[in-house]
């Protein structure tokens, strides 16, 4: 099992605030510590729209990786005009770097149980999905027990709460590659299809699941809406940064200890290495930080400052993804890091369209033809101009993220990257002959 | 027969006098540019590239687009390898010389075609009695399938295609898709002599595996460089 790292007594807890209890699935226990008290409120006392208010007013952003604001979502599906609406929980963790959204389930259940119900109450859902990756073995026995007793205890099922509406929620094992994780790729795997991305617009809370309104929402994203109907917006919105406030599971590792963490958005860099002695006083030191998962940025040491939080990171030519986390060693290669990235995000994209299917695989090339040590003369400008076009062009954030690791060494490592372009250089001025090894026209 | 001697002579006459004065349809092409229906496609026919290669990825858009379902796709994979239907890079389907090969009516080192042979194929009607024949639980056939034979042949990929209403290429390309379902049976891959089809899991298993070492390699202190893609 993954180790939880001890956090700062002063951060708040609200995803993994009942992660210590002795049997997660235990809801005499969890309802004593909070369990559904959102869910009450809510369907007690609130109207859907008065939910979805709520949420808005909480300021609550997707946990997913993107940031989305989720209220925009539920008002979007509860909105269009549809005989059935679906909720879906995306708890397939994606990146294999980051466990953070298993152990939620794990050590958790309720909490997202919670939050699914809570979605579903706003938009008017009668059925939902919670889809976990299929080698979570013990995530999936831990939901599947949690429903069970929700159930039996009224929370969902045919007479939600005694408020006349059902609500059934499933467990669905899903396996496929890491684009399973991206939304429209996950409602194809649902509808037992093939797992390739969709066009968005239209998005899926407008067109989703067998093409009905759909709210596909991270889990911790689930389980903090619960805590926010329970607790208030106003508290939801005193944690962390002002533009998106709240915490975050974080997966973070170093060379001294790795682990996932509970963490307030907007928290600098520093401080989260410092959870795992990287950095610091006392801390080893680190030569760079990748944040994201395998389509992450590799920002330098220098960047500590900078806050964990999504308008932060993409501004720095990162992104929060998968939540994952990686201090590397002082002397580590970062061109041949992002070159082992590059070739996972391409071997992982799903070739549906070309700068997918093509374009990866170029950059790819190009980051190891430049890290063997026989680089073109034109390698710099085609890695901008080929991560340009694929930004451009893309059709899902696969493919564009999957310039970053490679942009983000462009950008703050240039000169590590021009050491290692030089033989090509020369030869472009002419002063030296290096064979440039011409490779076979491609695949 | 008619009533009147001679008149079927008159009429069939008639007819050919009145085609004699009608106006002809021989086109003078290319003169005169032949009308076409506005949904004529042309003739079916793959490009090469600068290179002499084959432009087509085998991506399976065209054959899920195509309507009528005449584009159809099967084999094995993008590098060179055959025997292999999944894992990452595989999901495009099928390597593209040996659809080419196929397309020019030569014969295919393909398993899949290979394994085109009559199988006893009521497991395959109970199980899309059991799931309603319900297009829409596809996976959950294949799972099915490919547990009661032990992967997934042709001739029921065919029978689920054809019981359920899907196309084709979707029951194929969702087949190929999944790194859990296979197209030969196992005692095929442990035997195989050249070359080895992995295992189910190998393909995915190794690209986690590889993305995961190079983590651990820039995380702790100078280890050499993980093994890269293995071809
Ligand atoms: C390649 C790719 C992989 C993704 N993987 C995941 C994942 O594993 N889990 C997840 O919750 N979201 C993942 N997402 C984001 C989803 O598309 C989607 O935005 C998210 O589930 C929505 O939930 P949120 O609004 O609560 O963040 C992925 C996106 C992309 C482009
Ligand atoms: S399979 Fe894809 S690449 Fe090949 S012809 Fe069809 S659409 Fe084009
Ligand atoms: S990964 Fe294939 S279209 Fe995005």
């Amino acid at each position: 099992m993954t180790d939880l790292l001890k956090t700062p007594a002063s951060w708040p807890r609200p995803l993994l605030g009942r992660a210590s209890a002795d049997d997660p699935t235990d809801l005499d226990a969890a309802v004593k510590a909070g369990a559904f008290a959102g869910l009450k409120k809510a369907v007690r006392t609130l109207a859907p729209a008065a939910v979805v208010a709520e949420i808005r007013a909480a300021g609550l952003r997707g946990r997913g990786g993107a940031g989305f604001l989720t209220a925009d979502k539920w008002q979007a599906a509860a909105s269009t005009l549809a005989g059935r609406r679906y909720v879906v929980a995306n708890g397939y963790g994606a990146d294999p770097a980051a466990r953070t959204d298993p152990v939620l389930l794990e050590r958790d259940p309720y909490a997202v149980i919670e939050g699914v119900a809570i979605a579903a109450w706003a938009i008017g859902a009668d059925s939902a999905i919670i889809a976990v990756r299929a080698t979570e073995a013990g995530a999936i026995r831990r939901l599947e027990a949690a429903l069970g007793a929700a159930e039996e205890a009224g929370f969902i099922g045919a007479n939600m709460l005694d408020s006349g509406r059902e609500l059934t929620i499933d467990v669905r094992p899903v396996q496929g590659a890491y684009m399973l994780g991206e939304e429209t790729v996950l409602l194809k795997a649902l509808e037992g299809k093939r797992g390739q991305p969709e066009q968005r617009p239209p998005y899926p809370s407008e067109r989703g699941l067998f093409g009905r309104p759909t709210v596909v929402q991270n889990v911790q994203t689930l389980a903090l809406a619960a805590w926010i109907l329970r607790e208030g917006s106003a508290a939801f919105g005193a944690i962390g940064s002002p533009a998106a406030p709240g915490t975050i599971l974080v997966h973070v590792r170093g060379a001294r200890r790795a682990g996932i963490a509970e963490v307030p958005l907007g928290t600098p860099l520093r401080a989260i290495l410092e959870l795992v002695g990287a950095g610091g006083r006392s801390g080893l030191a680190f030569k760079a930080v990748l944040i994201g998962g395998p389509s992450g940025g590799i920002l330098p040491a220098a960047l500590l400052d900078t806050p964990y939080s999504f308008a932060d990171l993409r501004d720095a030519g990162a992104h929060i993804g998968s939540g994952s986390i990686v201090a590397t060693a002082a002397e580590a290669d970062v061109l041949e890091l992002a070159e082992l990235l590059t070739r996972f995000c391409a071997s992982e994209a799903c070739g549906k369209t070309i700068p997918c299917r093509i374009g990866t695989r170029r950059i790819e090339e190009i980051a190891s033809r430049i890290n063997a040590g026989t680089p073109r003369p034109t390698d710099a400008d085609l890695l901008t101009d080929l991560s340009a076009d694929i930004v451009a062009s893309g059709l899902c954030d696969h493919e564009r993220l999957a310039t970053l690791p490679m942009a983000s060494v462009m950008r703050y490592f240039r000169p590590e990257l021009d050491a290692k372009l030089q033989p090509a250089a020369e030869q472009a001025a002419g002063r030296q002959r290096v064979a440039v090894v011409d490779g076979e026209p491609a695949h | 027969m008619s009533l009147i001697p001679g008149l079927g002579i008159v009429r069939g006459m008639a007819l050919t006098l009145r085609r004699f004065f009608q106006p002809k349809v021989t086109h003078l092409y290319p003169e005169v540019p032949a009308e076409i229906s506005p949904k004529f496609r042309g003739r079916l026919q793959l490009l090469y590239d600068e290179h002499g290669t084959l432009k087509c990825e085998t991506c399976f858009q065209c054959a899920q687009a195509c309507p009528i379902e005449c584009i159809d796709m099967g084999g094995v994979d993008t590098k060179g390898r055959f025997a292999v239907h999944w894992g990452a890079s595989e999901t495009y389907g099928e390597r593209r010389e040996e659809s080419a090969l196929r397309r020019a009516g030569r014969t295919v080192p393909d398993v899949a075609y290979e394994h085109w042979s009559p199988i006893d194929l009521s497991a395959v009607d109970a199980i899309l009695h059991e799931a309603d024949h319900d297009p829409r639980r596809l996976l959950e056939i294949l799972g099915a399938t490919q547990a009661a034979y032990g992967y997934l042949p042709v001739a029921a990929l065919k029978r689920i295609s054809f019981g359920t209403g899907a196309w084709y290429a979707m029951v194929y390309g969702t087949a190929t898709y999944y790194h859990h379902l296979r197209f030969e049976p196992p005692a095929r891959l442990a035997g195989a002599d050249e070359p080895v089809a992995p295992t189910v899991e190998s393909g995915r298993e190794r690209v986690e595996a590889d993305y995961l070492a190079a983590l651990d390699q820039a995380i702790g202190p100078g280890s050499k460089r993980p093994a890269g893609r293995v071809n």
